[in-house]
């Protein structure tokens, strides 16, 4: 097993590991939760937007302050957070698709300067799979073919960002957009029948249904997720509500 | 390079997805997902610490760190509630916390958490321990190698899953490794070690013919093989169905109790909707059954009726019982070991690395022939044996040097794999080994004759030695454990003690006899050994006393499986209940008297429990108390039941 620069001293499977690394970090979300895609963003702008009026009514209903002045500064708070939510959801979509393009460049100048270290890597990944000689070779030498199909298949095969599954930036930021005010209209609707009430009942259908949502998209336990997620509300709110009772009565 | 163990995605199926398992979790790390409901629910009680703490210093300051035990304890709760609820499957587990979050409706949301941190402490321990069988398969698995080298018809050599391997293939096993499927020799010959199989650490000479299990391990020579059973049929195949199996038909008693705590729970769930919706509706006018509280009352009926002293009556007995066995090296595998082991009225033990140390010593030396002095022969064995590590090079070695006999310097010793050693003395050849092979290079018809006769009535085992055409007889036995005399004495005072071994009948009467042990069941494969635990058992509860993988299903089968802790193979101390981490088998007795003093105190919690939840219930639903007392009733029989268990820990 060759050792060279190009593998910066470790062996082809360990530099395979962490070229998937890499792969991985380049197509997710590096500095936030916000899974990829327009009806993902969505449903995670609703769940933000309903945890944040939950805790700030929480909040406002402890302090000596009036009633509209709390319609007030949570309307204003929702209204910046909305700017936030929409604009970051695009940034990120942006700056994992300028990821992925280094990563391009980066696996394109390999194939061009480093052939027979990749030469060596495919076949670590081919051998992997189970092919062994004279098969093993054949296939290398086929896909060594074409610079284009051997582009395509290290970044699947080395770095694991597969083509073709990552939505346009703006599609993204506007399903956020969508999200953040259908959950936005929801909680106004119930503010008109319930008062200030309505906001708690309407955080808790929200996060409840756009965390069951989620599970389901992402095909794992909804009952699991829902409760949990509502129990980390039910956390966030009654430590705020507790906590605020306690620094107001010293 | 880190590399992640072929086995890693199969013990992390087998282990039901737990987090310290997962391959997808670094090593490190992994560590973190051990133990996360007990974690999480001890953490979870700490903060109840804290909120009944401050509750008369700050109620929002106590009522912050009590968000905390319910999130932490309640959560799971709450998730497995209403997974039970979605299949209608109503039981202790919805009683209990419904009865917490209702709890908090009324005002007593410390008695709630109360509830949720002991519910899930039980919980937490009672998983812990159900990770048993888990291990056992995981063990077992480990053994059982998922590929195997297939000899092709051009002779050269590919790996191939043991799944798809058919009957008659050829497949070589390398020295080191272990023997993935059941076969026969056909080439090759080599000592294996069948002490995961059998318990019996002594290697076994295979040659050409001769049948090999899967699951043995291969110590010197290659072995090419033919399958003679696929993977689904092999012996470790077998073993692994047979502790499923046997772990399988044990939670009978769990299910009864599933069933009460369903029928408990149900009732006490319509009483109160009962109380608290119908009876107003009918007896709308009368005292303490009108509308008047009826909802308050029903509540009340509701928390007092929760099983908290209950649910720790047992929990807490066991514990304290445990940490005293734990203090005396006995490792308890759950509580409700004690409750089967002081019903037990039979012992049974293994013989090899249990009632013996698995070492062996040599007993007598025989002479056939005349040319040879004792003190030479052993001279000449110990020599030809200084750099074999197997117990009969050891037994030999000790021999010699017990009757300060000076090794033998040999030139060009070799290794004959599977059957001895060969060595030259001035140029004269000396051989030690199976008495197959030493017979195979005699000479003298005579001295075979002989030799076949001497050993056709020896019951022990023994290894061969010749040299200038005289032969020398070693006999072995195993080594008996220290004491073991009276301690069987004691025992069968109490219990009926028998012996169950794979080994030669003489042999194991002759253990049988030199520490007083009178039933002695010898000659027994593991199946035979798992009917004879049925039959006994059937007559009168039985537990187990074994080391060997073979013991496993045995241990499983048992009402109590105990294993040797020091000795004992992985898949034995993860099949048993109970592990002797000291292999001193005077605890044996003691742990007796605790199960029995445990199932005591089990009784008496049990029965002030259900007797405290019978008055509080009927009081606070007549109205004959208020909910204060009601509680205070119910908090005082869970403190009395923990003090009650605590007697067993002092003790």
């Amino acid at each position: 097993m060759s050792m060279g620069s190009h593998f910066k001293g470790v062996g082809v499977l360990e530099h395979l590991k962490q070229a998937r690394k890499k792969g991985y970090l380049a197509s997710s979300e590096p500095h936030g939760i916000e899974a990829m895609g327009h009806l993902m963003g969505g449903a995670d702008a609703a769940r933000e937007v309903a945890i944040a009026s939950f805790l700030l009514t929480i909040l406002f209903l402890n302090l000596p302050i009036s009633l509209n002045l709390s319609y007030s500064l949570i309307s204003l708070f929702l209204s910046g957070l909305f700017f936030w939510k929409v604009g970051r959801s695009a940034s990120l979509g942006w700056s994992r698709l300028e990821r992925i393009n280094k990563l391009i460049e980066d696996e394109k100048e390999e194939i061009e300067t480093n052939r027979s270290e990749e030469k060596e890597e495919l076949t670590e990944i081919y051998e992997a799979k189970g092919f062994s000689e004279p098969l093993l070779s054949k296939v290398i030498d086929v896909l060594m073919a074409d610079d284009n199909k051997l582009l395509g298949i290290m970044l699947e095969e080395e770095l694991g960002v597969s083509l073709e599954s990552n939505e346009h930036p703006l599609k993204q930021a506007l399903g956020t957009a969508i999200g953040f005010l259908l959950a936005s209209c929801a909680i106004f609707a119930s503010v008109l029948l319930f008062q200030l009430k309505g906001i708690f009942i309407s955080a808790f259908f929200i996060i409840m249904i756009a965390s069951a949502y989620m599970a389901n998209i992402q095909k794992i336990r909804i009952l699991h997720q829902t409760v949990w997620n509502l129990s980390i509300t039910f956390l966030a709110g009654a430590s705020t509500y507790f906590l605020c009772k306690f620094f107001v009565s010293l | 390079m880190k590399t992640v163990s072929p086995y890693a995605l199969e013990e992390y199926f087998s282990s039901g997805y737990e987090e310290s398992h997962n391959p997808f979790i670094t090593k490190d790390s992994r560590k973190w997902g051990k133990h996360v409901a007990l974690a999480g629910s001890i953490v979870a009680f700490l903060f109840l610490i804290l909120a009944y703490a401050t509750k008369n210093i700050s109620f929002p300051l106590s009522s912050f760190f009590l968000v905390f035990v319910y999130f932490l304890a309640g959560t799971p709760s709450l998730i497995r509630t209403l997974e039970d609820i979605f299949v209608w499957n109503i039981n202790i587990q919805v009683l209990m916390t419904l009865a917490a979050l209702l709890s908090v409706l009324i005002g007593g949301e410390l008695e709630g958490g109360l509830l949720l941190v002991l519910f899930s402490l039980s919980e937490a321990l009672e998983e812990s321990v159900t990770q048993k069988t888990k291990g056992a398969l995981n063990a077992l698995h480990k053994l059982s190698p998922m590929s195997a080298y297939v000899i092709s018809s051009d002779g050269s050599l590919y790996p191939k899953s043991v799944r798809e391997i058919e009957l008659g293939t050829k497949i070589l096993v390398k020295a080191g490794e272990i023997i993935p499927l059941d076969g026969k020799v056909i080439d090759g010959s080599s000592y294996i070690n069948l002490s995961h199989l059998t318990g019996e650490s002594i290697p076994v000479s295979k040659r050409i013919g001769d049948d090999v299990p899967a699951g043995a391990l291969n110590m010197d020579g290659s072995l090419s093989i033919e399958v003679t059973k696929t993977s689904a049929e092999s012996t470790l195949s077998k073993i692994i169905r047979l502790i499923t199996e046997a772990s399988e038909s044990k939670p009978r008693l769990e299910k009864i109790l599933a069933r009460f705590s369903r029928q408990y729970a149900t009732t006490i769930i319509l009483l109160s909707l009962f109380f608290g919706l119908v009876l107003p509706i009918i007896f709308s006018e009368m005292p303490y059954i009108g509308t008047e509280g009826s909802i308050y009352r029903a509540l009340a009926f509701l928390i007092a009726a929760s099983p908290c002293a209950l649910i720790i009556a047992t929990p807490t007995a066991y514990l304290s019982a445990i940490s005293v066995c734990a203090k005396k090296g006995i490792l308890l595998k759950g509580g409700v070991v004690l409750d089967a082991l002081a019903k037990c009225k039979i012992l049974a033990f293994d013989k090899t690395g249990t009632l013996t140390t698995g070492n062996l010593t040599c007993l007598k030396t025989e002479m056939i022939g005349n040319d040879l002095s004792d003190e030479e022969a052993i001279s000449v064995a110990s020599g030809l044996e200084r750099s074999a590590h197997h117990p009969i090079a050891n037994a030999i070695i000790a021999y010699a040097k017990a009757k300060n006999i000076k090794q033998k310097e040999l030139n060009d010793i070799k290794v004959i794999s599977g059957k001895g050693v060969e060595g030259y003395i001035n140029g004269n050849k000396a051989l030690i080994g199976s008495s197959e092979f030493i017979l195979s290079n005699l000479s003298s018809e005579h001295h075979k004759n002989e030799i076949a006769e001497k050993l056709s009535y020896s019951g022990h085992v023994v290894t061969l030695l010749l040299y200038k055409e005289s032969v020398f007889i070693f006999h072995f036995s195993d080594e008996i454990r220290p004491h073991l005399k009276k301690t069987i004495g004691k025992l069968q005072e109490k219990l009926r003690v028998v012996m169950l071994t794979g080994d030669h009948t003489e042999n194991a009467n002759f253990v049988g006899e030199a520490i007083g042990l009178k039933e002695v069941f010898a000659g027994l494969s593991p199946e035979d050994k798992l009917h004879k635990i049925r039959d006994l058992s059937k007559i009168k509860p039985l537990m187990m006393i074994g080391d060997g993988i073979n013991d496993g299903p045995a241990l499983a089968q048992a009402n109590v499986g105990i294993a040797m802790g020091q000795v004992g193979s992985s898949t034995a101390i993860e099949a048993a209940d109970v592990v002797l981490l000291r292999d001193d088998l005077a605890n044996i007795e003691w742990l007796y008297k605790k199960s029995i003093q445990t199932l005591s105190i089990v009784k008496q919690n049990v029965i002030f429990a259900l007797l405290i939840i019978l008055c509080a219930t009927t009081l606070s639903l007549l109205g004959v108390i208020p909910l204060w007392l009601a509680v205070i009733l119910h908090e005082g029989s869970t403190v009395l039941v923990g003090c009650n268990s605590l007697r067993l820990f002092l003790r």
